[in-house]
């Protein structure tokens, strides 16, 4: 009977986690970007749920890479690496230990990050070097430079994201870490069954608003977007993909949305997702609020670039520095 | 000029963008040289939207080169055939009708607004901020309506006819009090916006010292239009046009010449553009608003220059029979292709695109003008 409960509970949840998450673009697009911006926007379903259904049936090309197949297969793996992340936050997988464990989730996170460098390194798009454009005729300057595709400074910039970028989502993580004194997701969660949800307290609060900045850059949304910003690299590391991988795209990022509201919610508020149990609710309107919340940010801000990019995540990291020495006391 | 030469120190890798991106509205291709992610050299190559216009007015009876001239810019084609015309009524000596003068102006007015709007909506949009960019788009529409009003057309209005200006172009009493609301509205909207603009932390550090052009070296690459004025350089062809005679305005400056003085630049020329319509509509004289009273003969190369909303805009012909001879178009954008090489210099990569939007180019127009290198 606990066999099936724990079955009906991770399949369940991984399903309505998955369904939920593909209306997430939309409701970003439609009800926030939409609205500030005084239009009618997009369909709700139409950037999450009919947009990767569209790409699932258009032909497939091989993309211009060094490694086709590898770069193919990237959105691919990551949609996988984030559904063991969400796998090892239900309560019924706690019994694999460290798996199950603040250790595990920047490892896959981390591993997430690295997908972004491998994409851009193997992307080759016709609107750089491979566009035919006379550029180095009779009088051009420095006709013996290297040439260099602008993916590459996405994966140079992911590169970057991984070295600092990432600091306050991984500063944040150890907040909750610090309250419960231990790296172990049952223990967080048991430890705020006793003592209230971890945001009500200082160093929560603080440790909320880290993991709110790391999370959009997470997702490099704007103002945060280096990694895809239009002016230079456009859509940097997904240029190059075309129909079913390009809705493995699509869905990789909703589901990534969705998945670290849920970490959100078990770190911070003591909720594990679970169909289950009632409180999923919860999950599900952090699950929400988050993209929008993020949404209203992006509306307002301009894309930074490093002048304004290291300044604000070396702020967002000292003030999680701090929300850790404030859990400590 | 050179100082920013003498930086570069090290080139690691070319860049190449384009013809195809969608942070330009235009094709066209650059290369940017770096070292890590710092442009250290720019070079912009133009020339992949030729349509010859000048060969194919060739031998054109005047008004339909007139009318031609109109398609070479979809944002200022209105004083395209205004120059075109101005040139054949200068060599023909047509006198034109006072009203007819005032209604090209607020035509022309009308289109620098338009312009510039349209300019600060995509400044926005490269610099990644698209509620600004959306909101400056519905402060344009509603000076797109005006024009639709009155020209029929959104976009190409044909309003300048040799002589005067097309009938469908007179101004009713209906027209008046649509241009006055207009007016007020945009003043409104625009100095929301402005306010809102500049107390945007985030927008101003983005802006702020970034694609600097002094105003000797501004002078030096032979910008033209608001790329200069931005710069300081008290410089706008409007003070010497007859047209213009019986309006006050200021000519706007701007000190910095980086992309916050120019987009401030047009913001506040905006303002003065409004001026401008509100004294014409008020001042608008009675009578006839065409002058059908000339005669064609063979004229040798005339020329005009006149101020679009980017800059200089200088057209030139010859006519004999009635038909076009050797004529010449040079847009204002390719006067400031040297002023966005330069600007680029010494920013960061994702400045690179708003350093060459911040001078406003417009290069399917600037595309006429070829030079050929024999090799």
């Amino acid at each position: 009977m606990d066999l099936i409960y724990s079955l009906i509970a991770v399949i369940g949840t991984l399903v309505v986690s998955f369904i939920v998450s593909l209306f997430l673009p939309g409701i970003e697009r439609k009800f926030i970007h939409a609205r500030i911006q005084q239009r009618v926007g997009p369909p709700i379903t139409s950037p999450g749920i009919m947009a990767p259904i569209k790409f699932f049936f258009k032909q497939t090309i091989t993309p211009e890479s060094p490694m086709p197949r590898l770069y193919n297969a990237l959105p691919l793996i990551s949609l996988i690496i984030i559904v063991i992340l969400l796998l090892f936050l239900i309560p019924q997988m706690y019994f694999l230990g460290a798996l199950a464990s603040i250790i595990a989730i920047i490892g896959l996170l981390k591993v997430e990050e690295i997908m972004y460098m491998f994409m851009g390194s193997l992307s080759r798009s016709v609107l750089s070097v491979r566009m035919p454009f006379p550029d180095r005729a009779k009088g051009a300057a420095h006709p013996e430079t290297p040439r260099s595709f602008f993916e590459d400074l996405s994966s140079l910039r992911a590169f970057r994201l991984i070295a600092f970028g990432s600091f306050p989502i991984y500063i944040a993580l150890f907040v909750s870490v610090a309250m419960a004194g231990s790296i172990y997701l049952s223990d967080i969660i048991a430890y705020q069954q006793i003592h209230g949800p971890i945001l009500f307290t200082v160093a929560g609060a603080l440790g909320a608003i880290v993991f709110f900045i790391g999370y959009m850059i997470l997702l490099n949304e704007y103002p945060f977007s280096i990694l895809k910003g239009k002016p230079d690299v456009v859509e940097g590391p997904y240029l190059e993909y075309a129909a079913k991988y390009r809705a493995y795209v699509y869905m990789t990022r909703g589901f990534l949305m969705f998945t670290l509201a849920t970490l959100f919610a078990t770190l911070f508020l003591g909720i594990a997702p679970n169909i289950l149990n009632p409180s999923f609710i919860i999950t599900l309107i952090v699950a929400l609020i988050f993209p929008m919340l993020m949404a209203v940010m992006s509306a307002f801000s301009p894309i930074f670039t490093y002048k304004q990019f290291y300044p604000t995540v070396a702020a967002v990291s000292i003030v999680g520095v701090l929300a850790i020495v404030a859990a400590f006391l | 000029m050179d100082d920013k030469k003498e930086n570069r120190t090290v080139i690691e890798a070319e860049v190449p963008m384009g013809t195809v991106h969608p942070a330009a509205l235009e094709p066209y291709r650059l290369r940017l040289f770096v070292e890590d992610e710092i442009v250290r050299d720019a070079e912009m190559t133009v020339g992949v939207n030729h349509r010859g216009v000048e060969r194919i007015m060739e031998g054109l009876p005047v008004e339909k080169a007139n009318s031609l001239t109109e398609k070479i810019c979809g944002i200022c084609s209105n004083i395209h055939i205004w120059n075109s015309c101005r040139v054949a009524e200068t060599a023909l000596g047509i006198e034109l009708p006072e009203r007819a003068m005032y209604i090209r102006v607020i035509m022309g007015e009308l289109e620098r607004l338009h312009s510039h709007l349209l300019y600060l909506a995509h400044g926005c949009e490269v610099l990644g901020h698209e509620t600004f960019s959306m909101r400056l788009f519905y402060i344009r529409e509603t000076v797109m309506d005006l024009l639709g009003m009155i020209g029929g057309n959104r976009v190409q209005y044909g309003s300048a006819v040799l002589g005067g200006v097309r009938p469908r172009c007179e101004l009713d009493q209906m027209r008046i009090q649509k241009i006055t609301e207009g007016m007020d509205l945009i003043e409104e909207k625009l100095t929301a916006f402005a306010d809102r603009f500049v107390s945007d932390p985030m927008v101003m550090s983005r802006i702020t010292g970034v694609g600097v052009t002094s105003a000797e070296d501004a002078l030096r690459l032979a910008c033209s239009g608001p790329t200069l004025r931005a710069t300081g350089v008290k410089s706008d062809l409007r003070t010497g046009m007859f047209e213009y005679d019986p309006f006050e305005f200021d000519v706007i400056t701007q000190e910095d010449g980086d992309v916050k003085s120019q987009l401030l630049m047009r913001v506040f020329e905006n303002f003065e553009a409004v001026k401008i319509i509100r004294q014409a509509i008020r001042d608008l004289p009675d009578g006839p608003i065409t002058n059908r009273s000339w005669e064609m003969k063979d004229v040798p190369i005339t020329k005009s220059y006149i101020e679009a909303p980017r800059g200089t805009l200088y057209h030139s012909y010859a006519l004999e029979d009635g038909r076009v001879r050797n004529s010449v178009i040079r847009t204002p954008s390719m006067a400031n292709i040297g002023a966005m090489q330069y600007s680029a210099i010494g920013h960061h990569i994702t400045d690179a695109q708003l350093c060459i939007v911040q001078c406003d180019p417009c290069f399917t127009c600037t595309d006429r003008a070829i030079q050929i290198i024999k090799i």
